[in-house]
Order: structure tokens, then C-alpha cells, then sequence
């Protein structure tokens, strides 16, 4: 699917993605944690396609049952022991709860983070904060265009390599190693360029000084109004239900929660709707699109 | 269209917000309720309380001595109109208290006694005439407090400190393993900065002549107490089978409520007790750490403790839930043996016969518990 929330201005697409990374880190009621799980599956797999399924199986999935299973063997608070350890200790039914819990919102993180590198690009990230903060905001993007980038070039520089006979999928051990060797030093020191060029070039381009415009074509349109105030909204709804633990839960040293009645569930729904706004978003501007396409 | 979506939305915000009933159910802590003159409280401020679950305090006093009634809302079954306030009166050893209550609360309650003295025992009773009525737990820093869960009223009784409890220089020699004592050289091996006595029970004693620390950290053993024995030499030997006095118990919390921790109000039992006195059966060359993980077991009780390499013993982290730095930030477990607290871990105290091991919540470094050496005095 066509991502069209990536269309809309920038400053909506970032604070869209700290509204929902911020409740998922401050959230740590299940439901709420289920609601923002499932919206992120639903977004990343909507603007990735199956790549991303498999990603979501075998990454996620480990994730969520190791962290599971990590967390009883070194915490043991909670009243209700299920076994003992061999050294004495006992295993309690709250901490692999909350094994599962932190496992789900490392997981929820990973898939905003996921869609938050395709929406907000360096550019748009650039534009909201290079007249803020220029250095850190291109620092930034450097650093976070950096990893792919260098996957690229890396990819680039063995085709290069095995071409001229230096191959790392054959050889000796010895050999494959010092190919392995030159090629990840003629990558540092790539790197090391590319990040002194990159400086360079943006200090001749005037980045940074007083009165320098960057070209941008975002327009701050009637429908960023809307999803502006819809996402304000929002923000401040489920700021105030946190405030009134509205979402409250423990899990230590023993499980207690907000009742789940007619005075919570609406923070659940205006999470969950906050949570799915790009989805319907992208739903609408798909439908929109394919009226318009028969109607040709 | 988007008019009516925004009333809407408007018409969600301000029902939520007036109606939002999100706290979960915590224990309310209320804040302390002096007494009135006559000392009656009503019984609608008892249903408040039990209602709300929370726990209460009622301060009065009494001649120079202040008292307090700590009440949890949990314990509160039938409510009716108590008389809480009492009349404190010092005797020649003790305390006497006279109830101005004459029936039976209904409900059990803690009385916590403030001194103006500091008590150096290690527990007190108190006596209707001859019978015991009540156990009393000594906590207090400075002064002491006596904190007496009042299950049944009478009209009056007097606090007496016990005294009978040894804590001089006589180790115990009452040990029923006299019979069957072996010449077993190897278990008592000193190391040389160990100088001490071996007494009739196979354990060394301290003769007070060490000086400086031990490979482990620990300071010198005051003269007649055992001198730590180190767990990986200890032969467990299961054919020979002794008893102790066991006890888990946390008073000193109920004296410092405010500092606890909200999520664990609910865990502190309302008389302070976790394990009343119990006999335990052990078996030679156990450590009180070892029974400690027996009993916890066996009785159910939630124990998380961790193994301490430099201190060559186990620390205990938490009992009952209740853990280290729950109840302020110079809390944590203690444990005391026949009236002293060890100054070594509990995995290198081995037990013998007839021991009587006590476990405390400390909230003040070990000082309200009567412990001095831990904070430098």
C-alpha cells in the first residue's frame, strides 16, 4: 500500500510518532500495550508488505518469549510462587507477566521505529529541526542514514573485490579472513570521508548560518489542521488519563489494575483511534484513488 | 459533519475526566487522628475505614508517654463505638496500662507504647496478674516503642521486660548434642586470624582477642559469641536432627507506615507478625540461612535472597515481598540469634541446638531493632 500519511506535513508525522513511542513506553497496562502491538503490526505490515511479516516472526516473536523467560530468572518479587529455583529462589507468576509485558513493548518500539525511518526521512527531519538545532539535527540524520548506507557501499565494495579475485565466500580460512580485513578497512576509512565530505559540503552550502532557506515543498494544508488538532487531541486526552490512571497497572508485588468500566474504556478507544490514524488514513486516500481511477 | 464529531469528542473528554474512577485498588494510608478527650471513636469513622481499606492511626496520650493505635481497615468485620484511649503508668520495672475499653474491640489492633527511655531487652510481656497476655515487640531508635497487638481487652496489665534471656557471655550449654559429640577436628580449623575457644558444642567461640578483619570483611567477634563458620567447610549431617525457635516479623514498618512503599501497604500483616515463634527442626551444620530457606518454603513465605561473594554469604534481598529499601532507605532484613545480631552473614552462622532465631525488618540501619554496631555506634 501507497504510504499517504508519509504525505502529510512533516511536523504531523513526527509528532504522531512521539505521541504513540512516548504512550508505549509510559503505557504498561496490557490492553493498552495490546492496542499500540497490533497497531504497529498493522502500519509496518501495511507499508512494507510481507518483508515485514517475516521480520515481525522470526525477530519479534524470540524477542518477546526471551524476554519472557530472561526476566523470571532475575527477578523474583510477586506473591504468587509458581516453582523454586535450584539456588532457593522462587519463580512468581507476576515477574514472567512482566517478563511478557516489557518483552511486547520492546517489540511495539522496534515497529514504530521501523515506521518511523520510512515516514520521516532526513530530509523531513532536516526541515522540522535544521533551523533549531543544525548541528545535532544533522548529525542526526547522518547517523541515522548511516547504517544503510554503509550496508550499500559495503555491498558495493565486495562486488568490487571478488571481482579483482579477493573473495570472501571462498578461499582458506586465513585467505577469507584478510579479504574480510581489507574490505572492512577500506569501509572505515570510506566512512571517515564520506563523513568529512558530507560536513564540507554542507559548511560551503552556508548550513547552519543566520538567514539560509532550505527548499522544501511542504505545505501546511487544510488537512494537516485536522490531523494536527485530531493529534493534539489526543495528546492531551491521554496525558490526563495517565494523570488520572486511567491506565493504571502494577505488576508488583502483586497484579492490581484500573477497573475496566464506562469511565476508562473511552481512553482505550481515543488510544486505539490515535494508535490507527496513518492506517485509515492510507485506507481512505487507497479507496479515494481507485474512485477516481474507474471513473477514468 | 465535523462539528458534531467535535461535540462529541468534547461531550467523551468531559464525562471521562468527571467520572474517571482509574485509581486501582491501593491501601490508603490515612493521615494520624489524634484522639478526642473521652477517646471514643465513633464506629461510621470504623466503616469509613473498612470500607476504604485503608489503614488508620489514632495518636493519644497519656502522663509524659504518647501511644498510638495503628488499625488496618482489612481486619475491621462488626464496627461499634471504641474507647481507644488508655492510661500509662510507670511502674518500677515496667509499664502499666490500664484499658479504658471494656469490651473486645471486635477487631484486633496495634498499640504502640512510646518510652521516654530507651529499653536495652530484647522483648518485653505483658501480665494480667500472672498470665501472659500479650507479646510485646520492642522497636524505637532513640526511645523505644512497644508495639502490643491487642486481640482481647483487659482491664489492666503491666509490661515487664523478659529478662531471662541471656545475652552475656555464657554460650548455651544446654545442647542436647553433648550425647553424641564427635572429635571432629576437622570442622574446627582456625585460620589463623581466627584465636578462639572450643566450647562443649563443637563450636568455636570468640575470645574478643581478634583484631582487624577477616578475609570476608568481618569485623571481630565479640568475646563469647560464635565466630562465623564458612559454608563451603560445613558438612550437613542429616542423621542428627535439633531444633530452634524460628520468627519472621516486621514491626518496626508499622511504626514507620509513611515511608513505605504505596504498592506494598498490603502486604504488612497488621500485627507486624510474618512467622510467629515456631519450633524447626534442622539438622547438624546448617547455617540459619539454610533453615531461613526451609521454613520460608515450607510455610509458603515469598523469600528472595543473593549470593555475596566478598561477604562469602547470602543476602537477604526480601521476605513476605516485603524487600531491602521498601520502607525508607536505611531498610532491610536483620537477624538475630539468642538476642545479638551476628556482624556475618547468615549462610556462615551455624546453628546448634535450642538456638532462638529471630528475623527483623530494620527501618533505621538496625538501630530501632536493637542492633548498635551496624550504624558505627
Amino acid at each position: 500500500m501507497r504510504d499517504s500519511f508519509a504525505d502529510f506535513h512533516p511536523f504531523n508525522n513526527f509528532l504522531y510518532f512521539a505521541l504513540v513511542i512516548g504512550f508505549s513506553l509510559a503505557l504498561n497496562h496490557p490492553l493498552a500495550q495490546g492496542i499500540a502491538l497490533v497497531c504497529a503490526m498493522v502500519y509496518v505490515i501495511s507499508i512494507d508488505g510481507k518483508k515485514s511479516v517475516l521480520f515481525l516472526l522470526k525477530y519479534c516473536l524470540p524477542m518477546v518469549l526471551l524476554t519472557a523467560f530472561i526476566n523470571p530468572a532475575f527477578n523474583h518479587e510477586g506473591t504468587t510462587i509458581l516453582l523454586y529455583f535450584s539456588n532457593g529462589n522462587p519463580l512468581t507468576l507476576e515477574s514472567v507477566l512482566y517478563g511478557f509485558s516489557s518483552g511486547a513493548m520492546l517489540v511495539t518500539l522496534l515497529l514504530w521505529f521501523a515506521s518511523f525511518n520510512r515516514v520521516m526521512t532526513s530530509d523531513k527531519f532536516i526541515y522540522l529541526f535544521g533551523k533549531v538545532i543544525p548541528a545535532l539535527s544533522l548529525v542526526l540524520s547522518m547517523s541515522l542514514r548511516f547504517v544503510p548506507k554503509f550496508k550499500s557501499q559495503m555491498a558495493t565494495v565486495t562486488e568490487a573485490q571478488r571481482s579483482i579475485g579477493r573473495d570472501v565466500s571462498s578461499g582458506s580460512l586465513w585467505s577469507r579472513t584478510k579479504t574480510a580485513i581489507t574490505i572492512f578497512s577500506i569501509m572505515i576509512t570510506w566512512a571517515l570521508e564520506n563523513a568529512i565530505e558530507t560536513a564540507d559540503s554542507m559548511k560551503s552550502r552556508g548550513y547552519g548560518l543566520k538567514g539560509r532557506t532550505a527548499f522544501s515543498i511542504y505545505r501546511f494544508d487544510e488537512r494537516d489542521k485536522y490531523t494536527l488538532t485530531w493529534f493534539s487531541f489526543c495528546g492531551l486526552f491521554l496525558l490526563s488519563g495517565s494523570l488520572l490512571s486511567a491506565f493504571g497497572f502494577r505488576y508488583f508485588p502483586n497484579v492490581r489494575y484500573a477497573a475496566l468500566d464506562m469511565t476508562t474504556i473511552p481512553f482505550y478507544l481515543v488510544y486505539f483511534a490515535l494508535c490507527i490514524t496513518p492506517v485509515v488514513l492510507n485506507l481512505k486516500e487507497e479507496r479515494k484513488w481507485k474512485t477516481l481511477v474507474s471513473k477514468m | 459533519m465535523k462539528r458534531i464529531l467535535s461535540l462529541i469528542l468534547t461531550f467523551v473528554l468531559l464525562l471521562s475526566f468527571t467520572a474517571c474512577s482509574g485509581n486501582f485498588a491501593q491501601v490508603d494510608l490515612k493521615e494520624p487522628i489524634a484522639l478526642a478527650d473521652d477517646g471514643i471513636v465513633k464506629r461510621d469513622v470504623f466503616e469509613k475505614i473498612k470500607n476504604e481499606n485503608a489503614i488508620a492511626t489514632f495518636t493519644g496520650e497519656s502522663g509524659e508517654m504518647e501511644y498510638e493505635w495503628t488499625i488496618f481497615g482489612s481486619d475491621l468485620k462488626d464496627t461499634k463505638d471504641v474507647n481507644l484511649s488508655i492510661t500509662l503508668e510507670k511502674t518500677e520495672k515496667g509499664i502499666k496500662i490500664k484499658f479504658s475499653e471494656t469490651e473486645d474491640f471486635g477487631f484486633p489492633a496495634l498499640l504502640s507504647v512510646h518510652l521516654n527511655e530507651k529499653w536495652k531487652v530484647d522483648s518485653a510481656t505483658a501480665y494480667d496478674g500472672k498470665d501472659t497476655v500479650y507479646s510485646v515487640s520492642i522497636t524505637g531508635s532513640k526511645t523505644s516503642i512497644l508495639n502490643i497487638s491487642v486481640n482481647k481487652i483487659v482491664t489492666e496489665c503491666e509490661i515487664l521486660p523478659d529478662n531471662e534471656i541471656q545475652t552475656e557471655n555464657t554460650p548455651s550449654t544446654e545442647s542436647s548434642s553433648n550425647d553424641n559429640k564427635q572429635d571432629n577436628s576437622e570442622t574446627n580449623k582456625t585460620d589463623d586470624y581466627l584465636s578462639g575457644v572450643k566450647d562443649s558444642d563443637d563450636r568455636i567461640y570468640s575470645d574478643g582477642q581478634n583484631k582487624g578483619k577477616d578475609k570476608y570483611e568481618t569485623d571481630p567477634v565479640p568475646e563469647g559469641k560464635p565466630l562465623p563458620v564458612e559454608p563451603e567447610d560445613q558438612e550437613v549431617d542429616k542423621k542428627k536432627t535439633y531444633t530452634c525457635t524460628f520468627s519472621i516479623e516486621c514491626s518496626t514498618i508499622l511504626n514507620n507506615l509513611k515511608d513505605l512503599d504505596p504498592d506494598k501497604r498490603e502486604l504488612v500483616p497488621s500485627n507486624g507478625v510474618i512467622l510467629a515463634p515456631t519450633k524447626v527442626t534442622f539438622y547438624e551444620g546448617e547455617s540459619v540461612f539454610d533453615v531461613l530457606q526451609r521454613v520460608c518454603k515450607e510455610k509458603g513465605i515469598h523469600m528472595e535472597s543473593s549470593w555475596t561473594p566478598i561477604y562469602n554469604s547470602a543476602y537477604i534481598e526480601g521476605i513476605h515481598n516485603l524487600y531491602e529499601f521498601d520502607c525508607g532507605e536505611l531498610s532491610g532484613w536483620m537477624y538475630r540469634v539468642n538476642g545479638w545480631y551476628p556482624n556475618y552473614g547468615c549462610s556462615r552462622y551455624q546453628l546448634v541446638d535450642g538456638e532462638k532465631v529471630e528475623f527483623r525488618y530494620t527501618c533505621d540501619l538496625g538501630k530501632d531493632v536493637g542492633c548498635e554496631w551496624m550504624a558505627g555506634s
